[in-house]
């Protein structure tokens, strides 16, 4: 239940932040912090525009993707207290019922018909597609080395103690910042402030939804957020007491809203074609990760 | 620390293996200069000190100094271009990188010596084999020196495992790193470059079995 | 002796360098020829005596010595026409003799070093000395064979010295730290199995530069072709002798354990994938020094194939490769000439050649039939005994295949050769012919003497030091 809360409310600002960031980053300044949620609410009050040629899919598909991204929130722990759900292997689950959430608002970009949507589809599908067994294999990895399945239990178990430990932990964070980078289409991998049709990956996709439908696919864009950065946070967090827990965890959440933005303000975007080459050094920095966990317990060397 | 500073040496393996720009070979290769250095540091703790700072010096002068510039000039003087045109794409470099990379720790996991660090002959193992398949797969002829200076490190990180019994080993390799990329380099500056004003590689297809 | 050897060189390499007087370089070449016997003549005197703890005049060496002592005698003298003919300036000529003299200088200490990082310096140091060699002409063409010589020979250098490596590693268990070669072979049970296949693996395929088998042949192809035609005599007499010693050296290390019937299997794997490839390259051939140099690579794939099968093989390989020098070197030899009366290297526009120049023409043919193997030429007697090994060791499928191959060596070697001999060219203008002594011939009619005196009769004492050679390989 604590996780729930402080996810949701670590969601209200996450964005905002990042916005904010970017705007004095860039000299201006910039909206208020409370403004993408003050945007979430005016869409909720407007009616949505369906065409012609969309079929149900069109107008069901942003509800289940909030739905779904709702239901991964409820397995994310927070240090020693479970989910709202904890049972084992719950990470598959978590993986996959984002992965369903994804599914549906792809079909529901190709759904319109515009050939802009489905390209941005594609993108889509291939990056997700590429950055999973980075993911696994990170999860897999940590599975492993403390013999639990259960997101809570490993997490629980994880303690960081030798050098290599440390090494493992400092990469396990880097490609878990990167997959959450990727999940949610933030750069290098996707800049969510182009405007050019072409070199958009998930905002084309959302391109032809309006009014309550934007409002709810631009909440569950902020809960994701939130939720990653919750997991990131709990790689470090352990056994430390809840008092000091909950206040560092906003400061992290804070900080890593200033980085993200940070990193948007002064980056570009990778090539298109080298994204997939990026994500796929991923899963081969992943691969490293299992082979040190393998180290770490002895099977090996 | 020495195992740590040998896997971010395998991640600069994947980096070299996905970049794009001749300049970011010459980083990398600067790169890897530098962790040689704090590996030979924190491992060759019992030969006599003359001849470690010898080998430091070296590893940071030579490796990590010397030749990035010196490639950073000859990439200049000679107007190469800024990209690197791989025979294959940089996608399948990865694959094969990685590859390379389970093969060794499989591999590894046959020796039965226990006297060894196994991580040492991994990683000298893995960049041996990356370092050649730099060089066949690399279309300009620079990048051929650019392998071989990975082949190069390669041999170093090898020699640290028996540095501690046999210093002379270090040495050797020392000797050879700079012996061998002083005449290789030493040709390329004076001659390839001004001889051959297109520098792919498909130029030197001269001398063929006719 | 061998430090007094050593100093005198590299100083008689020096002043070349600095020379600009042609009489001093004379002096000097000449000077270094006495030194090279005087070498040769201590080591003869003070056979299986130790150098300095690294260098040991043991069998081989001194068979291998006196080979080169006098190899480079007409490479000397052949350089020296030959400089004479084609105009270089000043400079280039001294880079030239300098260089022809620390070759030979770091090939014959190669032969007596017992220590294998020892051979693996002087490797190196015939690596540079023949690439200032090959780059003599200072043309696109002799850059290209440079590099690519260079590059090849930098990575197997660097493979050596990973096999170097692996060979210490393997060396720790038996609890020392010598890697002299008596020492491996006293402690050749002790050594750990894994690393010294790799080891072997390693230090076998880096020598493959210098020795002229798979996979690194190419470079030495290349370079015979680029070097000038007495260079190219001893790149492919003396220096793959050189990668031989290499090789079989530490084969006798591992010829004393376990591991030796994996060895023979990939040496002979080798062995045979170099017949293979010089035979489809020697059938569509037509540049005349590159045809010798795949027949360099040939005979070497022989003598390895003849070290696999073991037995008589051992010895015979021994007998084929100081003939073989013999033989490749006195056609380099004649090639100056040839060159000289056609200013050409393709067989297209080279023929007749018994009209312009009856010796060298015989030279040619003896040389032919010397090389090919066929009697009376020496070679004959080792290539059959060679033959004869991989029978009594039951490789009747390797046998049969090479025998196969070497049919079609030798008809397009013949097929080239007798075009050379007999047949005009076309296009070819004669009135510019320069007129070639026969007397200068004269040094390769006694190489290839003395090919067939070493292969039909050969001294006792010659025999005896070839079976001392082999002495510490089983059966």
């Amino acid at each position: 239940m604590l996780s729930l809360v402080l996810t949701v409310i670590a969601a209200l600002f996450f964005t905002g932040i990042v916005i904010r960031t970017k705007s004095l980053a860039s000299g201006r300044k910039g909206p208020g912090i409370m403004q993408p949620i003050k945007d979430v609410i005016r869409l909720f009050k407007k009616g949505a525009v369906y065409s012609e040629t969309s079929s149900f899919i069109f107008q069901i598909a942003p509800t289940i993707y909030l739905a779904s991204i709702v239901m991964a929130m409820l397995v994310v722990p927070f240090g020693q207290t479970k989910g709202l759900l904890s049972f084992s292997c719950d990470f598959i689950f978590f993986a996959y019922v984002l992965a369903l959430g994804k599914f549906f608002s792809i079909i529901s970009a190709m759904d319109t018909g515009s050939s802009f949507e489905g390209m941005g589809a594609s993108r889509e599908a291939l990056y997700s597609m590429f950055a999973e067994p980075a993911f696994f294999i990170l999860m897999g990895s940590f599975a492993l080395l403390t013999g639990y399945t259960s997101f809570q239990e490993i997490f629980a178990a994880l303690h960081i103690g030798s050098y290599i430990s440390y090494a493992l932990a400092g990469l396990a964070t880097f490609v878990l910042i990167m997959v959450a980078m990727i999940e949610n289409s933030r750069m290098p991998i996707d800049d969510p402030k182009t405007h050019l049709e072409l070199t958009m990956v998930h905002e084309v996709m959302i391109l032809d939804n309006s009014g309550f439908d934007l409002g709810l696919i631009l909440t569950g864009g902020y809960l994701k957020f939130a939720i990653y950065g919750t997991l990131i946070f709990n790689l470090f967090i352990g056994i430390i007491d809840y008092q000091y827990a909950i206040p560092l965890f906003f400061i992290v959440q804070f900080l890593m809203a200033v980085i993200v933005g940070l990193i948007e303000s002064f980056s570009a975007r990778f090539r298109m074609n080298h994204n997939a080459q990026f994500i796929v050094a991923l899963t081969s920095v992943s691969l490293l990760i299992f082979f040190g966990a393998l180290l770490m317990l002895g099977k090996f060397n | 620390m020495i195992h740590v500073i040998l896997i971010v040496f395998i991640i600069t393996l994947f980096y070299l293996s996905i970049a794009n720009r001749m300049l970011t070979y010459v980083k990398v290769l600067a790169l890897q200069g530098v962790l040689l250095f704090f590996v030979a540091f924190l491992q060759l703790s019992e030969i006599n000190t003359l001849n470690l700072i010898f080998i430091l010096l070296e590893t940071i002068v030579f490796k990590a100094i010397a030749v990035p510039l010196f490639l950073g000039y000859l990439l200049k003087r000679n107007n190469i271009t800024r990209e690197a045109e791989p025979f294959l794409p940089n996608f399948v470099s990865l694959i094969i990188t990685t590859a390379i990379v389970v093969a060794t720790i499989l591999l590894s996991n046959s020796i039965l010596d226990s006297h060894l660090d196994k991580m040492f002959f991994v990683v000298a193992l893995s960049t041996l084999f990356t370092g050649l398949y730099f060089i066949a797969s690399r279309r300009k002829i620079i990048t051929h020196v650019m392998g071989y200076m990975v082949i190069e490190n390669g041999v170093f990180v090898l020699s640290m495992a028996v540095g501690n019994e046999m210093p002379m080993m270090v040495n050797l390799g020392v000797m050879l790193d700079i012996f061998a990329s002083v005449l290789i380099l030493g040709i390329f500056l004076n001659k390839i470059g001004d001889v051959f004003k297109d520098v792919d590689v498909d130029q030197l297809t001269n001398l063929k079995d006719y | 002796m061998i430090g007094i050897y050593l100093i005198g060189s590299f100083s008689i390499a020096i002043s070349l360098f600095f020379s600009k007087n042609k009489n001093l370089t004379v002096g000097l070449l000449g000077l270094f020829l006495v030194l090279q016997w005087i070498l040769t003549i201590y080591g003869i005197n003070n056979i299986r005596s130790n150098d300095f703890g690294y260098f040991t005049y043991d069998s081989l060496a001194i068979l291998l010595l006196i080979v080169i002592s006098i190899i480079a005698v007409p490479a000397m003298f052949h350089s020296h026409i030959y400089l004479n003919d084609q105009p270089a300036p000043p400079a280039t000529r001294s880079i030239y003799y300098g260089a022809i003299v620390m070759l030979i200088t770091a090939i014959s200490a190669g032969y007596l070093a017992n220590h294998i990082a020892v051979i693996w310096i002087f490797t190196e140091i015939t690596t540079l000395s023949a690439s200032a060699l090959i780059y003599h002409h200072r043309n696109k063409l002799a850059l290209e064979g440079t590099w690519k010589y260079v590059f090849i020979c930098a990575i197997s250098i660097t493979f050596v010295f990973i096999g170097i490596l692996f060979l210490s590693l393997s060396l720790e268990h038996a609890g020392s730290d010598d890697l002299t070669f008596a020492n491996l072979v006293a402690n050749s049970d002790k050594l750990n199995p894994f690393w010294l296949k790799l080891a072997f693996l390693f230090i076998f395929t880096g020598f493959t530069a210098k020795l002229g088998l798979v996979p690194m042949f190419t470079a030495g192809v290349d370079a015979k072709d680029k070097a000038p035609a007495p260079v190219g005599a001893l790149l492919s007499s003396v220096l793959m002798n050189l990668g031989f010693v290499g090789v079989f050296r530490f084969y006798v290390v591992i010829a004393n354990t376990p591991l030796h019937h994996w060895a023979n299997l990939v040496i002979g794997i080798a062995a045979v994938l170099s017949i293979f490839v010089s035979t489809v390259y020697m059938i569509k051939l037509k540049n005349i020094k590159r045809m010798f140099a795949y027949s360099s690579i040939e005979h070497m794939g022989i003598v390895m194939l003849g070290i696999a099968a073991g037995g008589i093989g051992y010895y015979a390989a021994i007998l084929h490769i100081i003939l073989h020098a013999f033989v490749k070197s006195s056609m380099f030899f004649q090639f100056t000439q040839l060159y000289r009366v056609y200013q050409d290297k393709s067989i297209y526009h080279v023929g007749n050649y018994f009209k312009y120049n009856t010796a060298g023409a015989m030279v040619l043919l003896l040389g032919f039939i010397s090389a090919t193997a066929m009697p009376p030429s020496g070679l004959f007697v080792s290539e059959f005994l060679i033959f004869r090994s991989l029978f009594e060791a039951h490789q009747i499928f390797v046998l049969i295949v090479v025998l196969l191959l070497l049919t079609m060596i030798i008809w397009a070697f013949g097929k080239n050769i007798f075009k050379i001999l007999f047949i005009p060219p076309v296009d070819f203008d004669d009135s510019r012919v320069p007129k070639i002594s026969p007397w200068e011939s004269l040094s390769q009619f006694a190489l290839l003497a003395l090919a067939v005196y070493l292969g039909l009769n050969p001294p006792a004492e010659f025999v005896n030091l070839i079976k001392e050679s082999i002495m510490l390989l089983p059966n």
